[in-house]
């Protein structure tokens, strides 16, 4: 800061900011590439005057000045250059000598990020650690009351189904009076959520849906992704691969005339509809694509112009009621397919899903509930949206699931349970505890991104610019110059590995649960937490 | 002591002996001598194992009936069990080294944990047989011979043994291994004969079987046959072709699953359905293979760009009259003071007088060095270095275009220069004697030498033409100018005091007449002087007024006086006060009565409350507004004809006259000539961008311009220091020496990596760092 300058309320220190630098003046050896590599211009070069006055002891004759310049790196206070904690500039720096700290009794920039009225959005999650999930235990452990079984050595039923499953006797009378029944998908119970292409770099898309087609073609697991609300590159509609695709439409309905026209072309049915009418991290919110991330490409996907900012309300336009939307939406959408494609809405967590949820069991060609809980990931939303709207996904879901249960439908609809998933890691367990209290198939994107590409977004407000198009790991950003960063291959074996490991988790703990013939879906009585008010509110076991 | 066989009966009256109590009578029985046995078995538990005895001395057991689960678990060395017919569940479970004969089929679990001992079936076993053997490297391996075929998760975890799987009319003739076998199997090894479905390959692998292997197999064949009296069958079985071998993986070959190479499976599967360039071939075809996270070239997220002279430096944008003053201080810095000194007479014919004494130096109040606290370069010193140096600038021909200038003041004399530089002929009429306007007839000889003074007046009478106006000019008169020039410049001062509407205005005198008549020699005052109006011209009268003689001085004024700078500090130096809030009331002979009822008394009362141009002779034929001309943005009047600067648009400073006569004088050029627009559009550079860091923060006076010079930060302008040449990381950036003196810092683009060093080093702020063009459309 200039010494003459005047400060402002948001004039700060590095002091008030949450991630601040350190820098060691005697390994840093100068060579830019932390100040060339930082994605925000957090860090730049600072000129520094080093003065020191010469004494001699005793004082024997006049001390004496001397100033030397010494140049450095240093961080900029400006709370638009903030540091976002991504730590790239450790990554390059040959020498270690410069990396972030966080240092959370900073808050002062909390009150600041909101600069020209602009209230702040971000990308990322409710940059709350909690886990509910994550304190769930499985506690019924299978020795010699049932058969033990051995998650290595066994083999386990880990397919889901997703799709309207009647009972036989009402299914075959269906056929045989409407020459129809519903199409069911045995499907891979973990989904990778939806997240667009536009939202995601082409290269961080290409590599998923790489690494989804060889768990397909190469590993047998019928692992599926949905494509969020971007659209869907017209080669992939028109290739076989189109199967293990969930299409979303949302309320910008992006992408859509290329879906339509490709229709004729498509070899494959796709795996299945999404309809999105919410989003987990930022409920009852729209989406907005900036325009300076609607390139050509992303033009071509979506059927829009260049370079114009691209909304997605927070309502579909035409849509007044579930019970219009149910009608609706999901009768053009089977009709699109000739009924041969499960097609289900998605929402977010809210009190009002039990709603939602009895519409659909009404409606014969509903496939499915998707919850997408409050701990969600986005790429793009206001910060007050992320923290603080939505419902947790755990009793949410496990209300649809006892709802389902006293309508004797809990094997008919399935529930797909987001939000939050594998938030500290934990995915499988976090997984099977969705099942087991209800859900048929659970949706990650958030993890995905994490483990799969490396994003280096945490729930401690690290990093989380996915918005802005600088993402430092090339997944959240249009620009070449970042997405090149990342090579689709290693995305794709990196999704490889993280289903595989998955996959021996899950076996981990279904095994020990004695269940190897069919995901334990709804079994809650192997099921413990140690609080006791969670324990009432989803009925599961209270165990200290 | 002699063999005899005794018999255990496993039915005893009819009732079947509990296994307890048939282990016991077993046990006895040995521990009473007896080594063949005879067990009629009913269904006894464990039968046959745990004879230690026989370790001394073998002991052989026959069992007939039915034999129940685990029969011959932990069979000892020495044991031998022969079983009539077929067994239940874990058939040498355990076994330590019996060797045991079952002449029919076992059921699932044979050999389980089994660790030495042979266990020969003459038919078919059921699921998990051979599974978690073990090899004790102390004693010979365990083996099982089975003639048929084994049952599902066969040698699951086996350890260690060998088994031999014959195939001979097999249960399941498709798969004499059952299903998934060897899950899990470390060690051993297992030969079989006949088909099968497949084994975990991730643990076992088939090899060939060599001669001495195959020697092992058919010698050990025949003992099976034999033992189970199927010798006849040894010609079928011990067909080496008919024979493969399993053994388990070494750790090291246990690489986990093999997956295929995603590179193939993308080039192979991926591209294949896809077509060219995958996903969106068909959509992009732009590179989008991978880089690194440091790129040069057109991958760098931000480029550097020298912007040298792109904006104006604070001291010149600072100053009204336009002086690139950080321009004259880089040829000092160069060595080139007589280049310095001619710069400066580009801009004005005042260097000396304005720059070097009358002005403020709002140059310096806008110097960069302000912002660091550091002291701003001294451009007086500069300016009065400009008395009799700097050569005339070369004159152009005259275009014979005529411009007549009204008023040889500060602005009139500026707009005549700069027309007469431009190749215009620029007449000035002023009813003076000297030119120079209040310079010449008001300022206080204190504040700036006359031998400077008549230095440059004399200077530029030597360009510019003087037309002496014996009287004001009336309205026909200036509609004749009009008529006669080309262009007229209206820059006749502000010459008629503001008078305050008090009772007694006609005893005071107005600033204007008494600062003329003291420079004339002709002023007089009273030993108590007040002067109403503090401003910087009360000032001068102040100074002026102790010259002349008073003792008391007091400046009153209405609000805090607005005087400042080096007349407000002369004005201290000779004693006067100055006194604020101060309403005047009326002025008596007394001296000044105050609204307050108070009186300063006065022997002399003076008025510098300003002074307003006399506009009378331009009657209406041009718009004034409160008294001052009105202009547009080139100080053009509403007369396109007539220009206006100076105090009689809005009083201000000298530079500010000077300034608005190089601006009305560009602008008539441009008329004259035709000529685009050429006003300098820069703007200042951004403060933050020099950095003054490079700076000794403790240089408090300057010796001497070459000193003073040497602290320049140049703003905006590259001072050729070659600091960035120095600190760029990779060596990208060069000094291209161009015509002349010219010269550019060039950055590499192939080298640069877009670090932005060079734009936060560069002391003058040439640098700049900014994001590159998008390379997306």
């Amino acid at each position: 800061m200039q010494s003459t300058a005047v400060i402002t309320p948001s004039t700060l220190s590095v002091n008030d900011l949450p991630w601040q630098i350190e820098w060691d003046k005697n390994t840093c050896t100068l060579c830019g590439r932390c100040t060339s590599v930082c994605p925000v211009n957090a860090i730049e070069l600072g000129v520094h005057r080093k003065r020191t006055v010469e004494a001699l002891p005793g004082l024997p004759k006049k001390p004496t000045n001397s100033y030397s310049i010494y140049h450095g790196i240093r961080q900029r206070t400006d709370p638009a250059y903030r540091c976002i904690g991504c730590a790239m500039c450790n990554m390059v720096c040959p020498n270690n000598a410069i990396a972030p700290r966080l240092r959370p009794e900073a808050t002062t920039l909390k009150f600041h990020n909101n600069r020209g009225g602009a209230a702040r959005t971000r990308g990322g999650r409710r940059n709350d650690g909690g886990s509910l999930l994550d304190q769930i235990k499985f506690i019924r452990i299978s020795m010699l009351t049932d058969p033990a079984l051995d998650a290595g050595r066994h083999e386990f039923e880990l397919r889901t189904l997703l799709g309207r499953i009647q009972p036989p006797e009402e299914g075959l009378a269906a056929l045989a009076q409407n020459g129809w029944v519903p199409a069911v998908r045995e499907i891979y119970p973990l989904m990778i959520g939806s997240m667009s292409f536009g939202a995601l770099s082409p290269n961080m898309w290409e590599g998923l849906v790489m690494g989804v087609t060889y768990l397909n073609e190469e590993l047998n697991m019928p692992v599926r992704m949905c494509t969020g609300e971007g659209g869907c590159p017209p080669r992939l509609l028109r290739s076989r691969f189109l199967k293990y695709m969930v299409l979303q439409i949302a309320s910008g309905y992006f992408g859509w005339d290329e879906i339509i026209k490709a229709l004729p072309d498509m070899k494959e049915d796709p795996c299945a509809i999404e309809i999105k009418y919410g989003q987990g991290a930022k409920p009852g919110d729209g989406g907005l694509l900036m325009w300076y991330k609607v390139n050509k490409l992303i033009a071509a996907i979506r059927g829009v112009p260049q370079g114009v900012s691209l909304p997605s309300p927070p309502t579909h336009q035409t849509q007044y009621s579930i019970e219009e939307s149910v009608a609706k939406m999901i009768q053009s959408m089977s009709m699109a397919w000739g009924f041969r494609v499960p097609v289900y809405p998605k929402i977010s967590g809210t009190t009002t899903s039990t709603a939602v949820l009895n519409n659909l069991v009404r409606n014969p060609y509903a496939a499915g509930l998707a919850v997408d809980g409050e701990d969600g990931g986005t790429g793009a939303a206001y910060n007050v949206s992320m923290n603080h709207m939505g419902h947790p996904i755990a009793t949410n879901l496990r209300d649809c699931y006892e709802n389902l249960v006293i309508s004797g439908k809990q094997n008919e609809i399935p529930l797909i349970a987001g939000g939050g998933i594998g938030k500290n890691g934990n995915l499988a367990a976090n997984a099977a505890a969705l099942i087991m209290l209800g859900a048929s198939a659970v949706q990650s994107g958030k993890y995905i991104m994490q483990s799969a590409a490396g994003c280096v977004g945490s729930e401690a407000d690290r990093c989380n610019v996915c918005n802005i198009g600088v993402c430092p790991k090339g997944i959240t950003s249009q620009d070449p110059r970042v997405y090149r960063r990342l090579d689709p291959e290693k995305v794709a074996e990196r999704l490889v590995d993280v289903f595989l490991s998955f996959d021996t988790e899950l076996r981990k703990i279904v095994a020990p649960l004695g269940r190897s013939t069919s995901l334990p879906i709804g079994m809650s009585d192997g099921l413990g937490i140690s609080d006791y008010h969670v324990a009432e509110r989803l009925k599961i076991k209270y165990v200290v | 002591m002699a063999q005899q066989t005794v018999t255990i009966h496993g039915i005893e009256n009819g009732q079947r002996v509990q296994s307890r109590i048939l282990e016991e009578r077993i046990q006895r029985a040995v521990t009473q001598g007896a080594r063949e046995l005879l067990v009629e078995a009913f269904g006894q538990h464990g039968i046959g194992g745990r004879l230690w005895i026989s370790r001394e001395e073998p002991i052989k057991v026959r069992i007939t009936g039915s034999p129940g689960q685990r029969t011959g678990s932990m069979g000892f060395p020495g044991t031998s069990i022969d079983i009539d017919g077929s067994v239940s569940d874990d058939i040498g479970w355990l076994n330590a080294g019996a060797d045991i004969v079952v002449r029919g089929n076992a059921g699932n679990g044979a050999c389980n944990a089994m660790a030495q001992g042979k266990v020969m079936i003459a038919g078919n076993i059921g699921s998990r047989g051979m599974t978690m053997t073990k090899q004790n490297p102390k004693y010979a391996a365990p083996e099982l011979f089975v003639l048929g075929s084994v049952g599902d998760y066969f040698a699951e975890f086996m350890a260690g043994g060998t088994a031999v799987v014959c195939g001979h009319e097999p249960q399941n003739p498709d798969n004499v291994l059952g299903y998934r076998p060897c899950v899990g199997m470390v060690g051993g090894r297992i030969f079989f004969r006949g088909p099968h479905k497949g084994f975990s390959l991730a643990d076992a692998k088939l090899v060939a079987i060599d001669d001495a292997t195959f020697g092992w197999l058919t010698e050990n064949l025949k003992k099976f046959l034999d033992a189970i009296g199927r010798a006849e069958l040894f010609d079928a079985l011990a067909k080496r072709d008919d024979w493969q071998l399993i053994i388990a993986r070494s750790p090291y070959e246990k690489t986990g699953k093999t997956r295929r190479p995603m590179g193939e499976f993308r080039a192979q599967v991926w591209d294949a359905e896809l077509g060219r360039g995958g996903l969106i071939g068909d959509l992009d075809d732009s590179d989008r293979s991978t880089i690194g996270l440091i790129v040069t070239g057109e991958l760098r997220r931000f480029v550097p760009v020298w912007e040298n002279k792109k904006y104006l430096a604070p001291c010149q944008a600072s100053c009204p009259t336009g002086i690139p003053v950080q321009e004259r201080w880089q040829l000092v810095r160069d060595g080139l003071m007589d280049e310095a000194m001619d710069l400066a007479l580009a801009y004005t014919p005042f260097p000396a007088t304005v720059c070097g004494y009358l002005c403020p130096n709002l140059c310096m109040q806008g110097c960069t060095r302000n912002v660091g606290t550091l002291k701003p370069l001294d451009t007086a010193m500069l300016g009065k270095a400009n008395v009799k140096a700097g050569k005339m600038p070369k004159l152009p021909e005259l275009s014979g275009k005529r411009v007549a200038v009204i008023g040889g003041g500060p602005a009139g004399m500026s707009v005549a220069w700069q027309l007469r530089l431009a190749g215009h002929e620029a007449v000035i009429y002023d009813p003076a004697e000297k030119l120079g306007g209040k310079i010449s007839s008001a300022i206080p000889s204190s504040r700036i030498p006359a031998d400077v003074l008549d230095a440059e007046i004399a200077r530029a009478r030597e360009i510019l033409p003087h037309i002496q106006t014996q009287k004001a000019l009336s309205a026909d008169e200036f509609a004749q100018i009009v008529t006669d020039y080309d262009f007229v410049v209206l820059a006749v001062g502000a010459n008629k005091p503001r008078m305050l509407p008090v009772p007694g205005k006609e005893l005071a005198t107005p600033a204007l007449t008494f600062l003329k008549a003291a420079k004339k020699g002709e002023g007089k005052v009273g030993k108590r002087v007040v002067i109403i109006g503090a401003g910087n011209v009360g000032c001068d009268v102040a100074t002026e007024a102790a010259r002349l003689g008073a003792e008391s001085i007091t400046l009153i004024d209405i609000q805090k006086p607005a005087a400042f700078g080096k007349e407000k500090h002369d004005a201290e130096e000779v004693g006067a006060v100055f006194k604020w809030p101060c309403f005047t009331k009326e002025i008596t002979p007394e001296g000044v009565m105050l609204q307050s009822g108070e009186l300063i008394p006065a022997d002399t009362v003076l008025l510098s409350v300003g002074d307003v141009p006399d506009v009378e002779f331009l009657g209406d034929t041009i718009a004034t507004e409160r008294g001052h001309v009105k202009v547009n943005s080139v100080f053009q009047t509403t007369n396109p004809k007539v220009f206006a600067i100076g105090d009689i648009v809005k009083p201000g400073l000298l530079t500010q006259a000077i300034g608005m006569g190089r601006d009305a004088a560009r602008a008539i050029d441009e008329m004259l000539t035709g000529k685009r627009p050429c006003e300098d559009t820069r703007k200042m550079i951004d403060y933050k961008r020099a950095k003054l860091e490079y700076f000794d923060p403790r240089v408090l006076e300057f010796n001497d311009l070459d000193s003073c010079a040497s602290q320049c930060s140049s703003c905006g302008a590259c001072r050729d220091c070659g600091l960035c040449e120095t600190l760029c990381p990779v060596g990208a950036i060069s000094r291209q020496q161009q015509e002349g003196k010219e010269f550019a810092m060039v950055s590499d683009p192939e080298k640069c990596i877009g670090c932005g060093f060079c734009a936060n080093a560069c002391p003058c702020g040439v640098w700049s760092w900014v994001e590159n063009t998008p390379l997306t459309t």
